[in-house]
């Protein structure tokens, strides 16, 4: 098993990183009573522990007796039924979904499924707790159209449910939904973070850590916890005992995305950009999520480019980034990106070094 | 064929009123070989019908008109019984002037004319140059004439009265001397184009020696030969053209460096061009463009025609060992430059005179001799022969009286305007004309007076059927000559179209009594009075004309099988117009119909028309650019009209060769085209054909090409900067074409299909059209069928086998994470906790650790095959690599043993309808073995443990922490999933767990192995 899952804190007393944020949780369930709720945060921060933790808190040890189904439902437009297919995961008291999995047609899941889940009252024989919680991951991907029945569900139905949603950025997540939400910010944590959760994995495994060794995976990791762990692991997969200058591998996509930010700097040509074409393409066949790779490549090229340069190239990143989200053919965009850059990049070197 | 003459001829006329003699020529030549070709087709048909009145009358009409000779001859042979009058023959010969009128645009200097006068001088002036016209022909020409006009009469009656009072009063042989000049003028026409087809069109004997014995008489013959052979080297050389290969030549080593020089229009006519090699600056095709523009012409081979062989560098080919060989001289582009800067000034001065000329000619118009005067300083101006030069005269003058005619009519649209009046107008199909004309003709004899003759005579098949269907691309006039023909007969032509209620009444109707709702079609045929009769011999005949029968439909009740039937019982001839005869809705009515097929006109032919119409409506346009007109409407005449009527809204005066900037010009089939060199000049409503024609793949397929063009607007870009910025464009309108499809898909705003068109192929391609280029060495120059469709369904399934691997992990209970991080995140310590082991343990061990790893995850020997697979990078080397093929099969084999006793977890049980088979296995896998299975499994499964069944050996090496205690318990819920229940705590108090017990010994399986074995059998 790996130690990500292993010393995942599984109540909110065991939380140690968000250990400020547990403690307000503690007492919103001790309340009884608990309103909406909206996680955000970016991700490897902890934000899944943290609601597992919570729902735990609230139902006790029955919330974690959890089925996981596949159900089918058929939904009724009116011109025409749609048959959706949902992963569920499912306890008597919550349950957990995706429903931005739907892809576009996240908003019948929204409108029928999540509803019809919301009225069912649960029939508590001790009367604990009067709702149930419903868990939808990566809200932020919801469509608009989605988001917005989402907030009728919200108001209809919270007296026999409460909704936790989780999100990377509440920004992708309309404001009328926030704002029936408690929102919980789940930081990043701090390097120091890490390196204390690292060196209390290393105490539990026995290993040896050389001095500075947590702090530089903690660095690499880019405050992702989750990545660190993974990272640490890793190293320990790739040699044991750790070397003092012992770097752990990056990941295989992220290497992947730097070769192509260091074949467009070395290059602005239609050949060129037809290779990058060919890398993304073998990117996005491996299921690497276009925004990551996006996101990887700029702040790749945001290393080696001049300063005069950065603020144009942000501001056409964002541009497409933001056309990828309205959009659904993320290569175009890509490509789009990578085309503007060579062509601002080789205007640059032009004008600069003739 | 005498359509194809005419407009042949007009075209030299025309090439002559621009004053551009010799220069001219060449502009025309392009056009003359297709014209060349046809009159031989023509021919034959026509010959046949010599015989036949009919066709004889149409043809001499036409003959009588634009060129009296061959209508002389002809119209004798078979017309001579049928002479009446003098009054009439000159009545028709009038007409004929007018119509002649008709078809030549003015000017647009001349719009002071007038038209008697005109009239007349015009006559003489012909007269004069054909110079000794045997008073024989004139006579035969009259009689021609008069044979016409009695055909006409009865039709032309009211319409062609007031114009046609004055010329009555012209005698008769000015009448024949005017059209004999035309005579003269067509018969050189057709001798430019190749004095041979005039000949062997198996014309009358006379025709030929009329002809023959002009052309001795006039010095121009030898030109009008001349000129064209020359044309039919051009005709090749534009065909040649098409078959270059861009892809294979060089750069222009001074691509874009050098200015390209203006010149006055058409300093190039009369020159022909061969392109060899590479140009020091301009692209071939752009060579091309800048001759065409200028009035040359550029051919694909050398020939004795050629005036230059355009070289820089003498690469030895055929081309310059040819040229040397003819003695054809070489030229630079340099020269070339030369030559086009020089001939400025000069050709300007020459234009001046000539409009001078023109000028003077307009106010002198009243006086008859006039026009002679123009002709002749047209000839000295110009090196041309004189008859051209005399023909523009001529064109002038009647295109004055056209002008007049025009202001007359007010403001039409162009397309009704010139519409046209006789049959020899319609461009192109003369066969056809002249076929449905025949069977028009013949068609009261065959039908309504069989009785007597009997059926079939001359024409096979055109008498055995009753009615007629035209068929062909619209725009190009079939209910034009369904009209035309049938007023030339006299007949009365009622038309119904689509917009006409045509249906089906009662059937009682159909003996023809009229009500309501009566079948209008089955009243019109049967009515004895719209027929011919007796006592009012006055009255026409009528021919029912069905516009759009295709479109006959649910509208008009029995549509086609009420139409088969009014033909049947039908008293009057039918002509039927569809576009498609092929339609479905047709079947039944072909059998019944004489089909005729009309073809698109050439582009040489409409660019004739569209000369004289431009010229009519005071336009100057160049031959080349209606040429490219023509091609762009796709023979559509109606089409070409409207665009050229638009244009001459928005530019008063032209300038010579627009082609380019008129039109809003794009072009492989569809994609290619658009990138297509001349991609650039193709319309906008092409452009959109173009991508529409298959509006999902035609962008997909611009975006795997865009890359590999090189677009011939950027010039010169040593640095690819431009072109990078263009690139940078087409990309973003490629990527905005993305979100537009979105909305059009996804929120069915499906009025925004243009937009999407346009910004995912129009503007990529124009932005990058020129020349294709390779990227990769080894790559075909040709464009790639669209990457994206195969990367998106390979990207699918990866993130299918993602999910599923997902789940498993989920399932496993071990983690909660997405499937975004499992990818990003987790994949490569998966990978390395899977693989590393194989690669630097020893066998057994490692092939156990591994095995171990995927239990706990419930990871299936397809999820480590996904795992690889995504991990692979082109590039990179193979995940997989290192791994013995020995550990690699004991890695299967251990995993295939432990599989006995293995649950497959809760993620397997996804399809449950489709899974039945494979779950029963599952289960019986469960009762068995459980109790084995425990021991070995404890050692593998760390994760599950069951605090009630405490007992079990697998607590022992639980790590998770002991609120963990997962027992499966598979249940089918009311809605037809199947959920697998991890039951941690007490399967007892959760009712669930009481339910069905054979599915939760499912569940137990799907659960851990031996933890949810035991789970199952307890609780049972």
């Amino acid at each position: 098993m790996l130690w990500v899952d292993k010393y995942r804190p599984k109540t909110l007393d065991k939380v140690t990183v968000h250990d400020q944020v547990a403690q307000n949780l503690r007492k919103l369930v001790a309340e009884q009573d608990c309103p909406h709720l909206l996680f955000y945060g970016p991700s490897g921060s902890g934000k899944k522990t943290l609601i597992m933790a919570l729902i735990k808190q609230m139902f006790g040890a029955g919330a974690e007796k959890v089925k996981m189904e596949n159900k089918t439902w058929k939904i009724d437009t009116g011109t025409r039924t749609l048959e959706l297919e949902l992963v569920m995961l499912s306890s008597a008291h919550h349950v957990e979904m995706n429903p931005s999995d739907a892809g576009f047609q996240d908003r019948y899941v929204v409108q029928e499924v999540i509803k019809e889940m919301a009225k069912n009252r649960p029939i508590d024989a001790k009367g604990k707790r009067a709702f149930k919680v419903l868990v939808l991951n990566e809200v932020d991907k919801l469509s608009r159209e989605a988001q917005h029945s989402l907030r009728r569900t919200m108001e209809k139905y919270s007296a026999s449910c409460r909704l936790i949603l989780c999100c990377n950025s509440s920004s992708k997540v309309t404001e009328a939904v926030r704002s029936r939400c408690l929102n919980v910010r789940v930081n990043a944590p701090s390097e120091d973070q890490i390196v204390q959760v690292l060196e209390f994995i290393g105490k539990k495994e026995n290993l040896l850590l050389p001095v500075g060794f947590a702090a530089r995976i903690a660095t690499q990791s880019n405050r992702n916890l989750r990545r660190a762990i993974l990272f640490f692991e890793t190293c320990k997969v790739q040699q044991y005992p750790f070397t003092s200058n012992q770097v752990a591998p990056p990941l295989d996509w992220e290497q992947y995305v730097c070769e192509i930010a260091a074949d467009i700097m070395k290059e602005q040509s239609p050949k060129r950009l037809y290779a990058v074409r060919q890398k993304f393409y073998e990117l996005l066949v491996n299921c690497i999520p276009p925004q990551s790779i996006l996101k990887k490549l700029l702040a790749e090229l945001l290393k080696k480019l001049d300063s005069d340069l950065k603020h144009e190239i942000c501001h056409w990143a964002a541009h497409y980034e933001h056309k990828m989200r309205l959009g659904s053919k993320a290569i175009f965009h890509l490509e789009a990106f990578v085309a503007k850059f060579m062509s601002i990049y080789k205007e640059f070197l032009v004008s600069t070094f003739g | 064929m005498s359509d194809i003459r005419k407009w042949f001829m007009k075209a030299q006329d025309k090439n002559a009123g621009a004053a551009k003699p010799a220069d001219r020529n060449v502009g025309a030549a392009p056009p003359k070989k297709p014209v060349l070709s046809i009159p031989e087709k023509q021919t034959p048909s026509l010959a046949p019908c010599d015989q036949d009145n009919s066709a004889r009358r149409k043809s001499s009409k036409y003959f009588a008109s634009k060129t009296e000779n061959d209508s002389n001859v002809k119209e004798e042979d078979t017309n001579a019984g049928k002479n009446t009058g003098n009054r009439l023959s000159k009545r028709k010969l009038q007409k004929s002037s007018d119509e002649l009128e008709d078809d030549i645009k003015p000017l647009p200097a001349t719009k002071v004319h007038k038209e008697e006068e005109d009239d007349d001088f015009v006559a003489p002036s012909k007269k004069r140059t054909p110079v000794k016209t045997p008073p024989s022909k004139k006579l035969k020409g009259a009689s021609n004439a008069e044979g016409h006009g009695k055909t006409i009469d009865l039709g032309d009656d009211d319409d062609a009265e007031d114009k046609m009072d004055e010329d009555d009063k012209t005698l008769p042989s000015k009448a024949t001397g005017r059209g004999r000049g035309r005579g003269r003028g067509r018969g050189r026409g057709g001798r430019g184009a190749g004095a041979a087809h005039g000949k062997t069109s198996g014309l009358d004997d006379d025709e030929e020696e009329d002809r023959m014995d002009e052309d001795a008489k006039t010095p121009s013959k030898a030109a009008g030969r001349g000129r064209g052979g020359a044309a039919g080297g051009r005709g090749r050389g534009g065909g040649g053209r098409g078959f270059m290969n861009f892809g294979e030549r060089k750069d222009p080593p001074h691509k874009g460096e050098k200015e390209v020089p203006e010149g006055g229009p058409d300093c190039l006519t009369g020159l022909t061009f061969v392109i060899s090699g590479t140009l020091d600056s301009l692209e071939r095709e752009e060579a091309t463009d800048l001759i065409k523009r200028y009035g040359g012409r550029v051919t694909g081979s050398i020939s004795k025609k050629t005036s230059y062989l355009l070289a820089d560098e003498d690469v030895g080919g055929v081309k310059s060992n040819k040229a040397k060989e003819l003695g054809v001289p070489f030229l630079t582009e340099d020269g070339l430059f030369d030559m086009i800067r020089k001939s400025k000034p000069a050709k300007a001065t020459v234009a001046k005179l000539q409009s001078n000329s023109s000028s003077e000619k307009q106010q002198k118009s009243p006086i008859k001799s006039s026009p002679v005067k123009v002709g002749r300083r047209d000839d000295n101006q110009v090196t041309m022969s004189k008859n051209i030069a005399l023909k523009s005269n001529k064109e002038n003058a009647s295109i004055n009286n056209q002008k007049a005619n025009i202001v007359d009519r007010g403001s039409l649209q162009w397309t009704e305007k010139y519409r046209p009046k006789v049959p020899n107008d319609i461009v192109g199909n003369q066969s056809m004309v002249k076929q449905l004309h025949d069977w028009l003709k013949s068609w009261d004899e065959q039908f309504l007076h069989s009785v007597q003759k009997g059926k079939g005579k001359k024409q096979a098949d055109g008498g055995a059927k009753k009615a007629v269907l035209l068929s062909g691309p619209p725009g190009i006039g079939k209910t034009t000559t369904a009209k035309v023909v049938s007023q030339m007969l006299g007949l009365l032509a009622i038309e119904v179209n689509a917009s006409d209620s045509r249906g089906k009444a009662d059937s009682k109707i159909e003996k023809g009594v009229g009500g309501s709702t009566s079948n209008s079609i089955k009243e019109l045929i049967s009515n004895a009075t719209l027929n011919y009769s007796d006592n009012r011999s006055k009255r026409p005949k009528a021919v029912l004309i069905m516009d759009e029968v295709d479109g006959m439909s649910a509208g008009d009740r029995g549509g086609v099988a009420d139409l088969i039937a009014s033909i049947k019982i039908s008293k009057i001839p039918i002509v039927c117009i569809c576009n498609d005869r092929y339609s479905q809705k047709l079947k039944s009515l072909v059998n019944y119909c004489l089909l005729l097929n009309f073809r698109k006109p050439t582009k040489q032919q409409m660019g004739k028309r569209l000369m004289e119409i431009a010229k009519k409506e005071g336009l100057q346009a160049q031959e080349n650019a209606m040429e490219e007109l023509a091609e762009r409407v796709h023979g559509d005449i109606r089409m070409a009209l409207n665009h050229l009527q638009y244009m001459s809204l928005s530019q008063s005066s032209w300038v010579a060769f627009l082609p380019i900037a008129f039109i809003f010009v794009i072009d492989i089939d569809s994609t290619f085209r658009l990138f297509g060199f001349n991609g650039g000049r193709l319309r906008m409503d092409e452009r959109i054909d173009l991508s529409m024609s298959d509006p999902d793949l035609v962008p997909l397929i611009i975006q795997e090409n865009y890359i590999n063009y090189r677009p011939n607007t950027v010039g010169k870009d040593d640095s690819g900067v431009k072109r990078m910025n263009f690139l940078a464009h087409a990309a973003e309108s490629i990527a905005d074409a993305d979100i537009v499809n979105v909305q059009i898909r996804r929120y069915r705003q499906w009025q925004l299909s243009q937009a999407a068109c346009l910004s995912s192929s129009i503007i990529p391609a124009a932005l990058m059209h020129g020349n294709r280029e390779i990227l990769e060495a080894g790559e075909r120059n040709f464009n790639r069928f669209g990457g994206w469709l195969g990367k998106y369904s390979t990207t699918n399934k990866n993130i299918r086998l993602l999910e599923d691997t997902h789940s498993h992990i989920l399932a496993s209970q071990q983690a909660n994470l997405d499937r975004e991080a499992l990818r990003l995140d987790y994949l490569t310590l998966l990978l390395r906790q899977l693989t590393d082991p194989l690669k630097t343990m020893p066998k057994d061990e490692a092939v156990q650790k591994v095995v171990e790893f995927m239990d706990t995850y419930s990871l299936s020997q397809e999820d480590f095959d996904t795992i690889v697979e995504l991990s692979k990078f082109k590039g990179h080397p193979n995940p997989m690599d290192g791994i013995q093929p020995a550990v690699k099969s004991a890695l299967t084999k251990a995993y295939k043993q432990g599989s006995s006793s293995r649950v497959i977890r809760a993620a397997d049980l996804i399809n449950i309808p489709g899974m039945k088979k494979p779950l029963k296995k599952r289960v019986a896998a469960m009762l068995e073995p459980a109790e084995e299975s425990l021991p070995e499994e404890n050692g593998v499964a760390s994760a599950e443990g069951d605090e009630e069944d405490s007992s079990d050996a697998e607590n022992k090496d639980e790590l998770a922490p002991s609120d963990m205690k997962p027992k499966l318990d598979l249940q089918s819920d009311k809605k037809k999933g199947i959920q697998v229940q991890l039951d941690l705590k007490s399967s007892g108090n959760v009712s669930n767990a009481k339910k069905a017990p054979a599915g939760r010994s499912r569940a137990s399986a799907s659960a851990g192995k031996a933890a949810g074995g035991s789970g199952a059998k307890r609780k049972r």
